[in-house]
């Protein structure tokens, strides 16, 4: 994965991370089909930080869930870190996703197990890693992420801006290749808020991930290196 | 690391309220199941226990017989003709009845078992009766089994006290001379065992040319089935000629046929199985719906359903394990209060304690399949 990262980095421009052409997605069929994107294409280059706004229906977070492999295409094509989703099989897609980092809007830490439990289950995904270098960058993360004191508390003893840090440190610890994340601040203060995103940022520019981040919050959208605006399921301008 | 196992675990101890009330409906159940189970067995076992006291090679009952302990009788006379048969050693008859002893300090009856049988060739398992033989020849001389129940007064106290005991037994005047501990059933709340002769005192109203059944031993080397079907031609259809083991299979199966002994403590077990099962069930169901929210993120970052479902299945095999154990323990506890209070032996298998346990393994799979279907439902898109 260190490879792949490096390679884009050397080649930005030749190969999108993401890359949509013509993509139609509708819920339900025959009389109830219900369409909510219409041709969409876009592309999200190496190292970019993009956010995605629009007014709510507008289907950005339905555009960004296809991209993270949770639902797939009814038309159009859909390439996502080098595979295509518009063709992957089931199996193929619970692949794609775990070398996408993903944030929510709920940070929906498992309730039952620490900061650290919760960051380093991630590793179960990546048998390849040794115990030892996982624990380690657990430690790691959650110490940059300003958590060093909070590693062994329980999800309920933390503040709203602490877990969502977790779980921003949970979608970064293994190095994704891509970080999606969905109103990560909808949930926070504005202090809190602004810093998940700073946070984000700063560790997205030091491993050159793109981030495509959906977002409502003015406040945020100076991190941007571009903004792609959506209204009724179509790309509407691109700033 | 953090594999499923240790994932489940984590959830299962984080309440550890909800922890306690899971692992307590295992406990339940297991128990439940256990002792459900040992009494089945021991009622099985304590109905057969006369017929497993046979020591005899044959034994001759009437073709009407369905169980001992309400045996119809056929002709003595019919004994007789088996001695011709080179191949027999010996022959005793054997006479059993329901009778009434009163209890000596407050007057009121309770029914007893009556043996008659040869003591000094008795052909059961009756530890030391050969030893009183002599004495149980003489006129109205009786042995109390030491293992009946208390209803009949502290007999053993004043047989202890004051050598020999006079009691009345149908309205006759018997000498108990001493207890040799054989064990009731739960035919049976105490023996009395005695003479064929004194047998006939104590019911003079019975047909003294007809017994109960006929012990026979056979020489050294001789073929039991052989000779059975040998002496079978000997006794026509007035009686019939088994063998010890065909007498047992016959109680048994008698007992399985009459008595609703497999029904009542098999429902029994079963109820047990479905507390443990609706406990187990509710748990994880409420622990899954719980955590929907969490599930599907975990399936959103790329983990199979394959993870959440060892994590659910793995729940349910702790709770197994965390309630098998007390209630085992629990189940020892119980055996051994229910063996005091009723003067029944129960008593741990291995093949029980085995089967109990798997039966707890399935309880809690089944549970967590069901609890699954729950699972296969979080829709990592819904996260968003």
């Amino acid at each position: 994965m260190m490879n792949e990262t490096f390679s884009m980095t050397t080649k930005p421009s030749t190969l999108p991370v993401i890359s949509s052409r013509h993509v139609n997605f509708w819920f339900g069929d025959g009389d109830l089909r219900k369409q909510v994107l219409f041709d969409v294409s876009m592309e999200v280059a190496s190292g970019e930080i993009v956010l995605l706004t629009g007014p709510s229906g507008s289907g950005k977070t339905t555009l960004l869930t296809l991209i993270g492999a949770l639902r797939r295409v009814r038309s159009g094509e859909l390439n996502v870190l080098s595979r295509s989703l518009h063709t992957a099989s089931m199996e193929d897609l619970v692949e794609v996703r775990r070398d996408i980092g993903f944030i929510f809007q709920q940070h929906n830490l498992l309730p039952f197990m620490t900061a650290r439990q919760n960051v380093e289950l991630m590793f179960q995904l990546h048998p390849e890693i040794s115990r030892s270098e996982a624990s380690q960058k657990t430690v790691e993360i959650l110490t940059s992420v300003g958590l060093a004191d909070r590693l062994d508390y329980h999800p309920a003893r933390l503040s709203g801006g602490q877990k969502q840090r977790v779980a921003v440190a949970r979608a970064l610890v293994t190095t994704p290749s891509l970080i999606l994340a969905d109103e990560p601040t909808a949930a926070l203060d504005s202090q809190s808020g602004r810093d998940v995103v700073t946070l984000l940022q700063e560790l997205a520019r030091s491993h050159n991930t793109p981030i495509l981040m959906v977002t409502h919050d003015p406040r945020i959208l100076d991190v941007a290196d571009r903004i792609i605006n959506m209204e009724d399921g179509r790309v509407h301008s691109v700033e | 690391m953090y594999s499923s196992f240790f994932v489940a675990w984590y959830q299962l101890s984080h309440n550890k309220v909800k922890l306690a009330v899971a692992a307590a409906g295992v406990v339940v159940a297991v128990m439940l199941m256990l002792v459900q189970l040992g009494i089945r067995q021991g009622a099985l076992d304590n109905s057969v226990a006369v017929a497993r006291r046979v020591t005899a090679d044959l034994v001759v009952v009437s073709p009407r017989t369905k169980t001992i302990f309400a045996s119809a009788q056929f002709p003595r006379r019919l004994l007789y003709r088996l001695g011709s048969s080179a191949d027999v050693a010996e022959i005793s008859e054997m006479y059993m009845a329901q009778g009434r002893f009163r209890n000596p300090w407050n007057k009121l009856e309770f029914p007893v078992s009556i043996y008659g049988i040869n003591p000094h060739s008795p052909m059961m398992n009756l530890p030391g009766i050969e030893s009183f033989a002599n004495e149980l020849e003489l006129m109205d001389r009786v042995l109390f089994d030491g293992l009946s129940r208390k209803n009949y007064g502290p007999v053993l106290q004043l047989l202890k006290d004051q050598g020999t005991l006079d009691v009345e037994v149908n309205l006759r005047k018997i000498k108990l001379i001493d207890s040799i501990d054989v064990g009731i059933s739960i035919n049976s709340d105490g023996n009395l065992f005695m003479s064929p002769a004194n047998f006939q005192r104590m019911f003079p109203d019975r047909k003294s040319g007809s017994v109960d059944l006929g012990l026979i031993r056979l020489r050294d080397g001789a073929n039991p089935e052989e000779v059975r079907d040998r002496l079978s031609g000997y006794v026509g259809k007035e009686a019939k000629v088994v063998t010890r083991q065909q007498l047992v299979n016959a109680e048994i199966v008698f007992i399985r046929e009459n008595a609703p002994i497999d029904f009542i403590f098999g429902m029994g077990a079963a109820v047990g199985f479905f507390i443990g099962f609706v406990v187990v069930y509710q748990i994880l169901y409420t622990e899954v719906t719980n955590h929907m929210p969490q599930y599907a993120t975990l399936k959103a970052m790329g983990f199979s359903d394959g993870y959440l479902l060892r994590m659910v299945v793995s729940q349910a095999m702790i709770l197994s394990l965390l309630g098998y154990f007390p209630g085992f323990i629990l189940a020892l506890g119980l055996y051994r209060v229910a063996t005091n209070a009723i003067q029944m032996q129960f008593s741990m298998t291995v093949e029980r304690a085995v089967t109990v346990f798997l039966l707890t393994m399935v309880m809690c799979g089944l549970s967590a399949m069901i609890a699954i279907r729950k699972v296969k439902q979080a829709d990592p898109a819904d996260v968003f």
